[in-house]
This record gives C-alpha cells, sequence and structure tokens, in this order.
C-alpha cells in the first residue's frame, strides 16, 4: 500500500482527505505543520506528500524546496486556495509535481494522486510497461513480447513521454520543446512524421494507440 | 437651464474690461476727495484752518468709499459661488454624492468660478454613478452568492433525516456537491473580475504564440467534448504570434469555450478557427448551440446577465463580463453573431503588433 503524508494546517479539511484516501486504499497520514511533516518523514518514508501553501511558520514553498533538497523523487502535491499564476509559479519552482486549487474534488484528487504515483514508479524503475510493451529508459530500448523494436532516440522519448502520461494530449510544440534542442528548421510538421513513423513500428502492438486530437496533437491511449 | 440668456456671454475675472473698470473708478474717487480737498464745499469751512487734518479726512473717504465697494464687489463676485462650492464639498466629504450646484451667472455671463461650479458637477456626477454601480454589483454578488447556499443548507439539512433511502441520500449529496461547485465557480470569477479592475494598469505585453496558447485552451475541455460527444473542428493557423497579454488571453479562450460547449447539444459542433491578416489576428469560436435572442444583444456582457432566466444551464452570468474587460484591457474587439435555434459565433481581434484596435 502507498504511504501518503498529509500536511494540512484546517484540521477538519487535513481529516476529510486522510479518511477519503484511506477509503481508496491508500495508508494515510496527517500533520498540522511543517515541523511535525518533517518529523513524520524521519520515522518513515512516504510514496507522496499532499501539502498546503499557507501554513504557520514554513509556508508550503518553503517546505517543498526543503524536501527536494533531501529527497529529489518524492511526488508533492499542492493543495491551496491561492488560484493565481504567480502562486502556481512559485509552488513548480520549488519542485513540486502537481497544483490543486481548494475547494478541491476529492475524486479528481485520488486519479492525479496515481497518475504521480504510476510516474514517480516508472522514473524510479526507469521502466514503463504497458502489457506486452516494456521500454526501458536506461538501455532507451523497447521490447514488444521479448522482441526488441529498433528505435532512435527522439522516437523513443516521444513514445516513452506519451505512455507515461496516458490519455494526455500534447500538443505539438510541446513534444518539440521537450526532445527537440533550438533548431530552427524543425517545424511542428516534424513532429506529426515522427509520429508516423513510430505508429509504423508499433504496428503490432495491440496495447496502446496514438490518437491524433483534431489537429490540436496527440494522445496515447491504452487499450 | 434657467439663464440660458447669460450663459452664452462670457465675462472673465481677469478680463482686461475689469481691470479697466477698477481703474475707471479709481480715478474718479481720487478725483473726488482731492475736489473735496482742495474746494472744500461744506467740508471747507470747517478743515480751513487745519491742513493735515483736512488732509487725513480726504484720504480716509477715499479709504472708506473703496474699502465698501470692495466688500459688495466680493459678496458678489466671490462669496457667492464659494458658499455654495463649500456645502457641497461638504456634503460630499459625508459620503451624499448626490449634489448639484446652480452657476452664478453673473450680470455680465459666465466666468471663471461658473467653470469651477461646472467641473465640480460633472465630478459628483461621476461619484454618484460608480456608487450606484458597485452599490448594484455587491446586492447582485449577495443574492448570487446566498441562492446556492441557500440550496446546500436545505438539502444537508434533509441529510440529517433518519428515514432517507440510500438513493434519496445519494441524491441529496449530489446536489450539495453540485452547488458547492457552482458556488466555487462564482467566487473565482467575481476574484477575477475584481483582479483584472487593477490589472489595468500593470497589464504586461509580450511577444508569444497565439496558436499554441489557443491550443492549449481547447485542450482542458477535451474531456468535455468527448463526454458531450461534440464535434470539433479546428481550423488553426500555425505560429501565429502577437505581442499582447500573455496571461490575460487564455481567460478569454476558456470562457468562450465553456459557453460554446455548453450551450451545445450532444452531437453538435464547436469551431474554432484563427487566422491573421497584415495587422490583426481573428479568433473565431462558434457552436451549433440554442443561440441569442436578438433582444438580449449586447447586454450579454453585462455582469450577471444570463439569457437563460432560468439559470438552468449552471452557469454565474460573470464570464463574459470578465471576457469583455480583458478584451477592452488588450484594446481588442470582440463581435457575436447568432441566431436563436441555429448557433453562435464569437470572434474576437486583436492586433498583431499591440497597437490600438
Amino acid at each position: 500500500m502507498f504511504k501518503i503524508l498529509v500536511v494540512e494546517d484546517d484540521k477538519e479539511l487535513n481529516h476529510a482527505v486522510c479518511e477519503f484516501l484511506s477509503g481508496v486504499n491508500f495508508e494515510t497520514t496527517g500533520v498540522i505543520n511543517a515541523e511535525d511533516a518533517f518529523d513524520a518523514m524521519y520515522r518513515q518514508n512516504y510514496d507522496l506528500i499532499i501539502s498546503d501553501i499557507m501554513m504557520p511558520n514554513i509556508d508550503g514553498f518553503e517546505f517543498a524546496k526543503s524536501v527536494r533538497a533531501l529527497n529529489e523523487n518524492i511526488p508533492i502535491l499542492f493543495m491551496s486556495a491561492l488560484d493565481d499564476f504567480e502562486s502556481k509559479r512559485k509552488g513548480f519552482s520549488s519542485g513540486i509535481d502537481d497544483y490543486m486549487v481548494k475547494p478541491i474534488d476529492l475524486n479528481e484528487l485520488t486519479l492525479r494522486v496515481n497518475a504521480l504515483l504510476r510516474r514517480a514508479k516508472i522514473s524510479k524503475e526507469k521502466k514503463l510497461t504497458v502489457g506486452d510493451l516494456t521500454l526501458d529508459a536506461e538501455e532507451h530500448t523497447a521490447y514488444l513480447s521479448g522482441n526488441e523494436i529498433p528505435l532512435t532516440v527522439r522516437e523513443f522519448n516521444l513514445i516513452y513521454k506519451l505512455l507515461s502520461y496516458p490519455k494526455k494530449t500534447f500538443t505539438r510544440t510541446q513534444l518539440m520543446d521537450e526532445f527537440w534542442s533550438v533548431d530552427t528548421s524543425s517545424s511542428p510538421r516534424t513532429v506529426d512524421v515522427y509520429i508516423t513513423k513510430i505508429r509504423d513500428k508499433f504496428s503490432a502492438c495491440k496495447d496502446f494507440e496514438i490518437v491524433t486530437v483534431h489537429g490540436l496533437g496527440y494522445k496515447a491511449v491504452i487499450k | 437651464m434657467k439663464n440660458k440668456r447669460r450663459s452664452s456671454q462670457r465675462s472673465s475675472l481677469f478680463s482686461v474690461e475689469r481691470y479697466i473698470l477698477i481703474f475707471v473708478f479709481s480715478v474718479i474717487i481720487i478725483s473726488i476727495c482731492i475736489f473735496i480737498y482742495e474746494k472744500g464745499g461744506p467740508f471747507a469751512q470747517i478743515f480751513r484752518d487745519h491742513d493735515s487734518a483736512r488732509f487725513f479726512f480726504s484720504v480716509s473717504v477715499l479709504g472708506a468709499i473703496y474699502t465698501l465697494v470692495d466688500y459688495i464687489r466680493r459678496k458678489i463676485v466671490v462669496e457667492r459661488p464659494l458658499k455654495r462650492l463649500t456645502k457641497a464639498t461638504d456634503a460630499i466629504t459625508h459620503g451624499d454624492y448626490n449634489v448639484h450646484i446652480e452657476p452664478v451667472d453673473g450680470l455680465r455671463g459666465r466666468n471663471e468660478f461658473d467653470d469651477l461650479i461646472n467641473s465640480f458637477n460633472m465630478m459628483a456626477d461621476q461619484l454618484y454613478e460608480s456608487q450606484s454601480v458597485e452599490d448594484d454589483f455587491i446586492s447582485n454578488v449577495s443574492h448570487e452568492l446566498k441562492t446556492p447556499l441557500a440550496v446546500i443548507q436545505n438539502y444537508a439539512t434533509m441529510l440529517q433525516s433518519d428515514s432517507l433511502s440510500d438513493e434519496k441520500r445519494r441524491e441529496y449529496a449530489h446536489i450539495i456537491i453540485d452547488y458547492s461547485n457552482k458556488l466555487s465557480a462564482l467566487i473565482t470569477n467575481i476574484l477575477n473580475l475584481n483582479k483584472l479592475e487593477n490589472h489595468e494598469m500593470y497589464s504586461k505585453k509580450a511577444l508569444f504564440n497565439l496558436s499554441e496558447q489557443l491550443c492549449t485552451s481547447i485542450l482542458n475541455f477535451e474531456l468535455v467534448w468527448e463526454e458531450k460527444e461534440i464535434n470539433l473542428e479546428t481550423e488553426i493557423d500555425e505560429d501565429v504570434f502577437v505581442y499582447s497579454d500573455e496571461e490575460l488571453l487564455p481567460l478569454v479562450w476558456n470562457n468562450l469555450l465553456s459557453n460554446a460547449m455548453k450551450f451545445t447539444d450532444k452531437g453538435g459542433t464547436v469551431k474554432i478557427s484563427l487566422k491573421k491578416d497584415k495587422q490583426y489576428a481573428y479568433v473565431s469560436i462558434s457552436d451549433t448551440g440554442c443561440g441569442i435572442d436578438p433582444e438580449d444583444g449586447q447586454r450579454i456582457f453585462d455582469k450577471f446577465f444570463q439569457c437563460d432566466k432560468s439559470h438552468a444551464m449552471g452557469g454565474n452570468g460573470l464570464g463574459l463580463a470578465l471576457v469583455k474587460k480583458v478584451i477592452r484591457i488588450v484594446d481588442g474587439d470582440i463581435t457575436v453573431t447568432s441566431e436563436p435555434g441555429k448557433g453562435t459565433d464569437f470572434t474576437v481581434k486583436i492586433s498583431l503588433l499591440g497597437n490600438n484596435t
């Protein structure tokens, strides 16, 4: 069972989140400030942290930065009433992985927590598995039912990204920004070419599909 | 206005005319006094042997006459308008903006005091108007906030009942969640609208990729169009760069898209296009929804106005007010065309280089 630490100074809200997440099979611990959070983290390892921003003494931003200094990988999700761009920017600069605005939908929280845990696992093991397909990030290779599928570095990165965020649509520009250096000869059209090649190479794989979304971008859908 | 025959005339307090009058008057007074001194009249006998007394007497008479005339002049020209102004400004400092001063309109027409009075009247009018707009807004907001709260309270009360079926319990809980979300959305919009009032001064312009921003905004609604089985048509020119406010414009796209998706039925179509010419970028969002009544016209941009009077579609009437505000801040333009029963199209025009449209 995954262990989640909830850092939130509003006791009712803290309790609600902990209870709800326990109900969907997480082991939750609730603390009301950052100092108690550090204590809890010394006592045991957690798989994910959910934290408020506005807290007494040490605020969420400081807390996240401190956690990141000790642990580069643990997913951190902010839960805050602050809805402005500046707070979000500051949050992501402090090293968080996701940001939700209060009042939060507990079901949505669960979805996001699961997505974060999945990505953390992929990034920890450096391996992604979808049905018969395995992508190995260390070796930059793809195996379908044990057989290797040859991919260029860019092709691998593209498919790895798409499968790390299943059902999320990325625009061509977003995909380009990740993997292309500032190469003026590349245009979003280049991404189209790569996607076609990838589709071709994975045509034998029935476990997923790359969907073109209305000329807006691409997403990987797991079947 | 009562004194129309005088109001077209103008007589400045500082005109050459007035100074000539003062000069002539002074000369007359001094002449009379010198005459009294020289020729005497009835006073000559009394002062015959006392030169300095006579001199002093003449000068005093001159001084007294002059002071008297000045007193009368000031009372008419200066004190009257000043008293009116003081009384009115005092009312304003006590919060009463509903004041109006009558111009004094001197014998020879308007002067600088009347100008002051006119300006004052205009300022009072503006203060009064903005106060009532604010009052309206606040009372509208209170009403809009209380309505969902009332529903939440009622259903929560009903949930306390012991004899509730599982199905009813779920239904009531669902309604409470639904209305809490509506309340949350309303508060977000009010805060955004309020922030915009201040943002007007701090709008930042930068060069950015509008095509990319539009695509990202559209993708925010992916789940919505999939769930409602809405056809999406996009005709977005690539790499359209504009020099404008990158943070504010998504508010426009998100609101227009939200409306398009909301008012289009299952199986309908929403079309988004981005085109440009030499000077402007044109973003068009159209739907095949219920359309807008021509009678509602420009009022759709008013705060809290909703075409659907029963508020059945959810939404809080502030979205388009927000859109209009942002468009004004970025010096853009927005046009609406609609046919009830057929659909609606919103087209936003933005200058590519950030100049005024």
